[in-house]
């Protein structure tokens, strides 16, 4: 007897206690969601997790559980961290403990937040996502808010560290792009909320780079191109640089397992950092406009951020970014999702609800320059309302974007393992 | 009898003194040193890849300490440069921080007469000021359109373009100098500052030039103060992460420091970061040794 869909659906209504029945059941729903074989020993991983008896010593590895566009998952609800009831108040006074990125959230809408529902809140920045999925696994930091990228969900839910969202309080998900309300890494939105979207690309300045990036056959080549040794800086987390080196020699594979196309990759990268030393950095939206290089491999949004970040007289019509026209390129999505070891899961979900609303996504992309996906927004809007500079129109995301993108998924372990060792090497230095 | 019979009393005595010090040491040290260990060579989880540490030295699992000793010594040894890098500069910096700092303890120690308090209190002002703050400051100073390429182009004169912050060592080691040349100028003053002015004199009144009552007198009188110096600043800089990644942050100028903060952060590589420490602390007990030992001759001098 398959569970249907009602059943689903009514279990993920209720929080529900570890009883084995219940995990038949989640298991075989995920089974059924997921089609992909690798879902089957990702089972095996999840169910030891869930049951609490994560010692360490559990599955062997390539027993995950990893979500891709051909691959969607219907993640089974936690039973560690139950749903919280419907209809609660925030308790007035009480503190919500936030961890992002630095100036990822417009401080005006935090202020804003805490007036109209009487709580503190306390911001803690990471640098990268690395780091921050090491902190939060330490779980003893109390944040109530995370803001993962989607290729970190599937750890974060595996290891249990999440809290399903209850879609009570969360009314305003009605204003963002309908994909969203089933995305392929947590079918059902049961788990995460979509933040803001943003395409990895190159951003220069005219003044300090005098050739046109874009007119290049292959743009990516300037990342290995000795006149700019010295002048330019490249992203701060191994997946999206290392990415750039694939896409650069055309394999669009950006998760790639292919030995031989991780050795080309491993070379690339060494050949790069001995070429043009970049800088190795995730704050280009600050050093840019700053002068400290004039080229960068960048977030769109950090590309649309540069102008407020710019010395006083000078004019933003000297930054661009290019993003290759063929669509074939980085376009990624953050998200929300409420960790279990929070405190306070109610301003949790209330503040969730809030960064939806189309007035406050906009005043916190005014900040911040990353677009959240809201059906009010379009690169037209943005421009026209003169939030994004006419020569940066290319920093925009179009819903369109992620049907020719590569998605950066979660890397099996073992090859994840290779990835961070070659990034490691490059962080070496030569 | 009398003697006798005290002596056990003092025996005791002395231990219970030095209780506060040991406990402490091994509070914040030995506990510490052991949970490294444990990290270094226990487990990984499985999902997360965050390290699981392993307190019995029975099951200790040695694939990540061997990792890090592979490549090192190896044939792959992508971790060497980034090590002779940290002696280099590190080396340099110190260098570099003694000639600057034993000038101006000298004068404060020695010339200073009336102006000393002010200056004393001038030497200490940095330690007011976040280390993190004062090197962000040189970082707005020596970007490309800052005002050091302002001031060395003579305000447009000559045509300055320096980029300090692309990845130079130079730059590297001028920040580790900027940024720990305090610490060793406080030292060397408390040194030279109890050189009695007695043992001057009599060299002066026995003939010796200037520069022969320095080099006979002053100088092997400091040398103590010399070692505590340079070791106070050369043991927080073989540890420095933060100067290079906000001077350079470029992998080209990557020392110890940076390698043990982006294995500490990566998940399935923390352990590594242990290794390193364990590096950091086998190289910095040499010297540790050579310090204990020119304190145990100094005393007599200094007495």
């Amino acid at each position: 007897m398959a569970p249907t869909r009602r059943d689903i659906e009514s279990s993920a209504a209720t929080p529900f206690g570890p009883t084995l029945p219940r995990h038949k059941l989640s298991r075989r729903t995920l089974l059924k969601a997921a089609m992909a074989g690798m879902a089957a020993p990702g089972v095996a991983t999840l169910l030891s997790a869930c049951g609490g008896g994560g010692n360490g010593t559990g599955p062997t590895a390539g027993g995950e559980t990893i979500p891709a566009p051909d691959n969607p998952v219907k993640w089974p609800l936690s039973e560690k961290n139950p749903i919280i009831e419907s209809g609660q108040k925030i308790k007035p006074g009480s503190t919500l403990r936030l961890y992002n990125y630095a100036d990822y959230l417009a401080p005006g809408v935090l202020k804003a937040f805490e007036k109209e529902f009487d709580v503190d809140i306390t911001l803690s920045t990471f640098n990268d996502a690395d780091e921050a999925l090491t902190k939060v696994a330490s779980g003893d930091l109390g944040f109530d808010v995370y803001f993962p990228s989607y290729d970190s969900l599937g750890r974060l839910i595996q290891a249990d560290l999440l809290r399903p969202l209850n879609h009570d309080y969360i009314p305003n998900m009605s204003n963002v792009w309908p994909d969203y309300l089933n995305p392929w890494y947590d079918q059902g939105w049961q788990y995460s909320v979509p933040y803001t979207v943003y395409s990895t690309g190159i951003g220069w300045r005219t003044d300090m780079i005098e050739e046109d990036i874009a007119a290049r056959d292959n743009p990516y080549d300037v990342f290995w191109d000795p006149q700019y040794r010295g002048k330019l800086a490249i992203l701060d987390d191994f997946h999206t640089a290392m990415s750039m080196v694939l896409l650069r020699n055309g394999i669009e594979d950006v998760n790639t397992t292919n030995s031989d196309d991780i050795a080309l990759m491993r070379d690339q990268l060494l050949e790069l950092r001995d070429k043009t030393r970049p800088r190795v950095t995730i704050s280009m939206y600050n050093d840019l406009p700053a002068g400290q290089y004039g080229l960068a491999q960048m977030w769109s949004g950090d590309a649309i951020n540069a102008p407020y970040y710019l010395p006083k007289g000078q004019s933003p019509d000297v930054l661009r970014y290019w993003f290759p026209s063929d669509g074939k390129g980085m376009v990624d999505n953050d998200l929300m999702a409420v960790l279990a070891q929070g405190q306070n899961p109610v301003a949790a979900h209330q503040f969730i609800n809030y960064m939806l609303d189309a007035k406050v996504a906009i005043k916190n992309f005014g900040f911040t320059g990353y677009q959240p996906p809201q059906k009010s927004v379009t690169a037209e809007s943005l421009v026209a309302d003169g939030l994004v500079p006419k020569n940066l129109a290319t920093a925009t995301v179009l819903q369109k974007f992620f049907d020719t993108a590569v998605p950066l998924l979660q890397l099996p372990a073992t090859t994840d393992t290779e990835w961070h060792q070659i990034w490691q090497e490059f962080k070496a230095g030569g | 009898m009398a003697d006798r019979a005290r002596r056990p009393g003092t025996d005791r005595l002395w231990p219970l003194l030095a209780l506060p010090g040991t406990a402490w040491l091994a509070l914040f040290f030995v506990a510490p040193m052991y949970v490294v260990l444990a990290i270094l060579f226990g487990t990984v989880d499985p999902i997360l890849r965050r390290p699981i540490p392993v307190w019995n030295p029975i099951q200790w699992d040695t694939t990540q300490f061997h990792f890090v000793l592979v490549h090192i010594y190896g044939a792959d040894p992508f971790f060497r440069p980034a090590l002779w890098r940290t002696v280099v500069y590190v080396g340099v910096a110190s260098l570099l921080c003694l000639v600057i700092a034993y000038p101006v303890a000298y004068y404060t120690a020695r010339f200073a007469g009336r102006w000393k308090g002010l200056l004393l209190a001038a030497l200490i002002a940095p330690f007011w000021i976040s280390y993190m703050m004062r090197m962000l400051a040189w970082v707005n100073l020596l970007q490309t359109n800052g005002l050091v390429n302002k001031t060395l182009s003579a305000g447009g004169v000559f045509d300055v373009n320096v980029s300090w912050l692309s990845g130079r060592s130079s730059t590297v080691v001028l920040g580790l100098v900027y940024g720990y040349v305090p610490y060793m100028i406080l030292p060397l003053f408390a040194g030279l500052d109890r050189i009695p002015k007695a043992t001057l004199e009599a060299a002066r009144d026995l003939g010796a030039s200037r520069f022969e009552t320095f080099r006979r007198v002053t100088w092997p009188l400091s040398r103590q103060a010399v070692v505590v110096s340079v070791l106070v600043t050369t043991l927080p800089m073989l540890g420095d992460y933060f100067t290079n990644d906000l001077l350079s942050g470029s992998p080209e100028t990557s020392m110890i420091g940076n390698l043990i903060n982006n294995t500490v952060l990566t998940p399935g590589q923390t352990g590594q970061a242990g290794a390193f420490v364990l590096l950091i602390l086998l190289a910095s007990i040499v010297p540790m040794v050579i310090y204990l030992r020119a304190g145990r001759s100094g005393a007599d001098v200094m007495s």
